[in-house]
């Protein structure tokens, strides 16, 4: 009896975990496609005809598609140059970020690293006091930075919250493994590389993307210190245009969709058509990051190293 | 007197000249400093936010060509535009030409920010001088006469800028054969409306604004308020200087607004309707009159006609309304649009007016292009233009304008409208069908011209913005009409009486 | 004899702290990067904080900086302004009860979102899913508005589908009882993918021997999520919960602004939205640094508050 009662319950499948299976199907499956409709609304509008656009037919699929709106998107209006801009600040940026806050956050992880709760109360008050905008842009003036990328990349060289969960998972981390390497000899420079490191991919691979995302998306850095048109970073460009789409259609050709005689007419383009060209190439690349990050994210860690 | 400030100035340059061995670095203004020359510097002009990138636009050739002078162009994003534009400034950014509204130019003048003009206008840009009424140099100047920056007017003076646009063909259907003209036989075509098509159309759409920060827009259609004698924020009333919320008809209006907006006349979503949700709800049809202005006009029109077979007839334009005792006020548009202005921190002063003085020189040029490849004259003498090569090779010279020969451009400008057959069709049939008909509703705005106010540039915006919401509230059934007392007492907490004396005073020395 | 001990305890601390030191001293190397960043980006702006009590005038002095020590006092007439004002009390009200509903109903879903997404075998699905959930982070709150004026403006598809099943239409945008409504349900789109894959990444640390030896031990599947996972997670968890209360007065703003409307101002106007408003046109850069610094102080006051009661519940602290 007791043995069928083990086999059983160590079948991988049991009743209960095959119901919460199906429900956690069901119940992603249903938070997926709300994120994912509106979403659909968006792109929709970057490949449809002009006409559809204005009297409001689209829901969540294209009408009459056409890539002249994505195409004059890419083409001429500097699209790529942000981008251009967006991805040197991302991808540098996210490494310097990464370096700052691993080498912060072991430390801080350590229980009896002295100093560990003054470190940390400073780092948590920089994270509520905030100076104001004249004397960050001051400080951004005076290092000479203005208008290059460093001014984007350097005042998230390291995002408190980011670190705080590195240190968090540090901690989780049994401390078990990290004084059997001490034991060996091993130095705390080593422990972190060889030991530490290795196993905390899962961590490091999402606080990348977390920052990835904070580069990516940060309208505010980009807007205050940069000035040239040619620094313009995705968000701003987007910003941009999202608030002088219409004055773009009022000026290009296209007047009057072809109402004139002798006018050529291009029915496609409008400006909330622009916008949502805009925006859905904008999230592309950033998009197809989370696959390749998500192959870091194996399920559980080998703690077998250590036994007894 | 021109000859007198000439002497001067060569005086001053010679005395620069002993006095450039003093150590004292100059971060004051370089006025009296000869001309480089194009090819000799670079030019850095500061605009407003558009989207498209304004070093790479074709203007910038043109221009190039036309004064031969290299120009690097920056623009202001778009949001917090003024933190960002103060600075910049304050921290010493060596911007040659701003391009600024009246409010951000009231605020740099009024710390010091900015390079007198006098002897550089006269030195070197007779045109600029020449291009601009006396009146319009007296709104940029101080008490004692120095200039600080160059006025863009718009170019038309008496338009009527915000109107209402209509679907004739549903119109007809209800049994409505006119555009009404007096406020009575709108309210009644409304209710008409509204009896026939219930739900299935909104009635009216409105109001037509901008959701971009500091709109300067009145949130109410301005040819509804005109039947009730209200024109402006600010207006002046048998000599005196009164606030909207003081005008003795500004509870009727509201009530007015207030008793369509219950009874289901307006569109339900009035407070959030934007200029785009406007355009999206006209030209899918979803709306049977929309509060518009000619870029709607442009943006719908045309949709509208080829989604449901509509003619340029099915369309109709509700111009200024008129009240029942023949009341009818509508505000002239002739303003200062922007100013240029030169930054005491730039070092080219003498270049940058020389080249907008030659951007004068060569307006038609910049602005219009070259006869007959980019336009034509029409047989009445206007300016037509040649499409699609005129918008795409002089579509954007609007932003890259610093100012202009007043006159000259007035008569260029139209044809820039006539890009677009529908806005030519609105404008035909609201601008020039009232300036034919009814020419004296054209109420001059007494401060169109009124310099650098400090009490103006700090207040005026809040001002409007809580006039503007106060209205809407009062439309949605947060407030009532009552709430007038309460309102009062917050506009006097809020610098009210400042502005007004300010007006006050202006008005008294003109 | 009180004197000599104290003396001994003092110098064997000294001694074991300078003897910590010395023992890892790359410990102490790594932290100067980010403590370089943040001593120039976080601590060196914090001399602005002054103007908070000064009528700034960005022009005053040689540049902006100097402008700081170049303007006069005015002690507390910025808070005055912000506080005085009969409006301040319903804006803080709105304030924490927006906020507050947003923590009490999206706080938990990215949390069972993580925990559901931990359940989903067919690894490509997962990857669909995770994806799905986190793009709407990526669009800005001005797109995500037009996105859902069209969606659920007066007009839009949701309520012309009402109107021709018979329902009446259901005004989203100026019905002062749906608007909060819609901040919490846009905000939820928008931020849950985000705070999933936090929640995600800390889940794969958990040891997967803990489910095995549950597992074994005869718990069903809610019992190991009970008894294994949520302890997991609780690190993690209580480190958002803090920041989030911590943040109570201070986020929203971007979205608020973009939403909301007069008609609407009563129940969403949020303290932020207001000091914009009372400040416009104006660029007064004292006002919006008394705001700042009130917001500071108070999330200060609030996570280490907050990280107190953890501390004294549940034995986990940030530090």
């Amino acid at each position: 009896m007791r043995l069928n009662d083990r086999t059983n319950k160590m079948k991988l499948n049991t009743s209960s975990e095959r119901i919460f299976s199906f429900v956690s199907y069901v119940l992603m499956t249903i938070l997926g496609m709300i994120c994912l409709l509106p979403c659909l609304h968006v792109v929709s509008k970057s490949i449809s005809g002009g006409s559809a656009i204005l009297s409001g037919q689209i829901t969540f699929w294209p009408k009459g598609i056409q890539f002249r709106t994505c195409s004059y998107i890419l083409t001429q209006t500097g699209f790529i140059t942000s981008l251009k801009n967006t991805l040197f600040v991302t991808i540098v940026g996210t490494c310097i970020s990464m370096f700052t806050t691993i080498t912060t956050a072991y430390p801080l992880s350590k229980p009896k690293f002295v100093g560990r709760k003054l470190f940390i109360m400073l780092y948590v008050f920089s994270m509520v006091f905030f100076g104001g905008i004249v004397p960050a842009y001051m400080v951004v003036n005076t290092l000479g930075i203005l208008d290059t990328y460093w001014a984007m990349i350097l005042p998230f060289a390291i995002v408190q919250f980011n670190m705080f969960v590195v240190k968090s998972y540090f901690e989780s981390l049994p401390e078990s493994i990290e004084e059997a390497a001490y034991i060996d000899g091993a130095s705390d420079g080593q422990t972190l590389v060889s030991i530490v490191l290795p196993m905390s991919t899962p961590i490091a691979a999402t606080v990348s993307l977390l920052y990835a995302i904070n580069y990516w998306n940060n309208y505010f850095h980009a807007m205050m210190y940069t000035s040239s048109p040619n620094m313009r970073t995705l968000q701003v460009y987007l910003y941009d245009l999202i608030n002088n789409g219409q004055a773009i259609m009022e000026n290009l050709y296209g007047s009057a969709f072809g109402s004139s005689v002798g006018v050529v007419s291009d029915t496609n383009m409008t400006a909330d058509g622009m916008v949502a060209a805009a925006v859905t190439l904008s999230i592309i690349p950033i998009v197809m990051v989370y696959p390749f990050v998500q192959r870091f994210m194996i399920k559980g860690i080998t703690i077998g190293s250590v036994k007894g | 007197m021109k000859r007198l400030f000439v002497v001067l100035l060569i005086l001053s340059c010679v005395c620069s000249v002993f006095a450039s061995g003093s150590k004292e670095a100059s971060s004051a203004s370089n006025f009296g400093t000869a001309l480089k020359g194009p090819g000799n510097v670079t030019l850095k002009r500061l605009g407003y936010n558009v989207a498209f990138d304004v070093n790479k636009d074709i203007i910038v050739q043109v221009t190039k060509q036309a004064t031969g002078y290299d120009v690097e162009y920056y623009a202001l994003p778009a949001q917090n535009a003024d933190e960002k534009l103060l600075m910049e400034v304050a921290s010493g950014k060596d911007y040659d030409v701003v391009n600024l509204t009246v409010d951000q130019w009231r605020t740099l003048v009024s710390n010091g920010a900015l390079q007198p003009l006098n002897d550089l206008l006269d030195s070197y840009g007779q045109d600029i001088l020449k291009g601009n009424s006396a009146e319009t140099w007296k709104a940029l100047s101080d008490e004692k006469g120095t200039i600080y920056g160059v006025p863009y007017m718009y170019p038309y003076g008496t338009e009527v800028s915000s109107f209402m646009v209509a679907r004739m063909d549903l119109l007809r259907k209800a049994g409505i054969q006119e555009i009404p003209t007096t406020l009575d036989a709108f309210y009644d075509m409304l209710v008409t409306l509204k009896k026939f098509y219930g739900d299935q159309y909104i009635i009216l759409a409105g109001p037509y604004r901008n959701a971009a920060e500091g709109s300067q827009a009145l949130t109410f259609p301005r040819i509804i308020s005109s039947a009730f004698g209200i024109y402006n924020d600010w207006m002046v009333e048998d000599g005196k200087v009164i606030y909207l919320s003081e005008h003795k008809n500004f509870p009727a209006l509201v009530s007015f607004l207030a008793k369509c907006a219950t009874e289901g006349l307006f569109d339900s979503d009035w407070a959030a309707n934007t200029t785009s949700s406007i355009t999206e709800k006209f030209a899918s049809g979803k709306a049977i009159i929309a509060c518009a202005d000619r870029n709607l006009a442009q943006s719908s029109i045309p949709v509208l006609k080829s989604n449901l077979g509509l003619t340029d007839d099915d369309f109709g334009f509700i111009s200024a309304l008129e009240g029942s005792d023949g009341t009818c006020t509508y505000l002239e548009s002739t303003a200062i649009n922007h100013v240029s202005a030169i930054l005491k921190n730039s070092k080219n002063a003498s270049d940058a007016v020389n080249w907008m003085n030659l951007k004068v020189q060569n307006q038609l040029f910049i602005n219009i292009g070259v006869e007959g490849i980019h336009f034509t004259y029409d047989t009445d003498g206007s300016i037509k233009p040649i499409n699609p090569i005129f918008a795409d090779e002089r579509g954007n010279s609007y932003y890259y304008n610093d100012v202009t020969n007043e006159a000259e451009f007035k008569f260029e400008w139209p044809s820039r409208i006539r890009k677009s057959a529908a806005q030519w069709l609105a404008f035909d049939n609201v601008t020039m069908k009232t300036n034919k008909e009814r020419p004296e509703i054209f109420v001059k705005n007494e401060f169109a011209f009124m310099p650098a106010s400090e009490n103006m540039a700090k207040y005026n915006t809040t001002l409007l913005n809580s006039i503007n919401d106060f209205v809407l509230q009062v439309m949605s059934g947060s407030r009532s009409v009552d709430d007038i007392k309460t309102y009062t007492n917050d506009w006097k907490n809020n610098g009210g009486e400042a502005v007004r004396s300010d007006l006050a005073a202006y008005l008294a020395s003109k | 004899m009180e004197k000599n001990r104290r003396e001994k305890i003092g110098i064997k601390k000294k001694r074991r702290i300078w003897g910590y030191v010395c023992d890892h001293p790359l410990l102490y190397l790594m932290l100067i990067p980010g403590l370089f960043f943040l001593c120039i980006y976080k601590f060196w702006p914090l001399y602005g904080l002054e103007m908070a009590f000064k009528d700034y005038n960005i022009f005053a002095g040689k540049n902006p900086m100097d402008a700081v020590s170049a303007s006069s006092w005015v002690g507390l007439k910025w808070f005055k302004k912000l506080f005085a004002s009969s409006q301040f009390l319903i804006v803080l009200k709105n304030t924490i009860e927006i906020n507050g509903l947003k923590i009490l109903i999206l706080f938990p879903i990215p949390i069972i979102a993580a925990i559901l997404l931990n359940e989903i075998r067919l690894a490509p699905y997962k990857k669909v899913l995770t994806t799905a959930i986190y793009i709407p982070y990526f669009f800005s709150w001005v797109v995500i508005y037009g996105i859902f004026y069209s969606l659920l403006g007066s007009y839009g598809i949701v309520n012309s589908f009402f109107a021709r099943i018979g329902l009446s239409r259901l005004q989203f945008f100026t019905d002062k009882s749906l608007f909060r409504g819609l901040l919490v349900f846009t905000e939820g789109w928008k931020e849950t993918g985000y705070n999933t894959i936090i929640y995600l990444a800390a889940i794969t640390g958990i040891d997967t021997t803990l489910y095995e030896a549950a597992r074994i031990d005869g718990a069903n599947k809610w019992q190991q999520i009970k008894s294994v996972t949520l302890p997991g997670l609780l690190p993690t968890i209580v480190l958002m919960f803090i920041l989030k209360i911590g943040y109570i007065l201070d986020t929203g703003f971007e979205q608020v602004l973009i939403f909301y409307n007069p008609a609407v101002y009563d129940v969403a106007d949020i303290i932020q939205t207001y000091v914009y408003r009372i400040g416009l046109g104006q660029a007064n850069f004292s006002l919006a640094t008394a705001l700042g610094l009130f917001n500071s102080v108070v999330a200060f006051i609030l996570v280490v508050g907050a990280n107190a009661v953890s501390k004294k519940a549940l034995g986990r602290s940030i530090w």
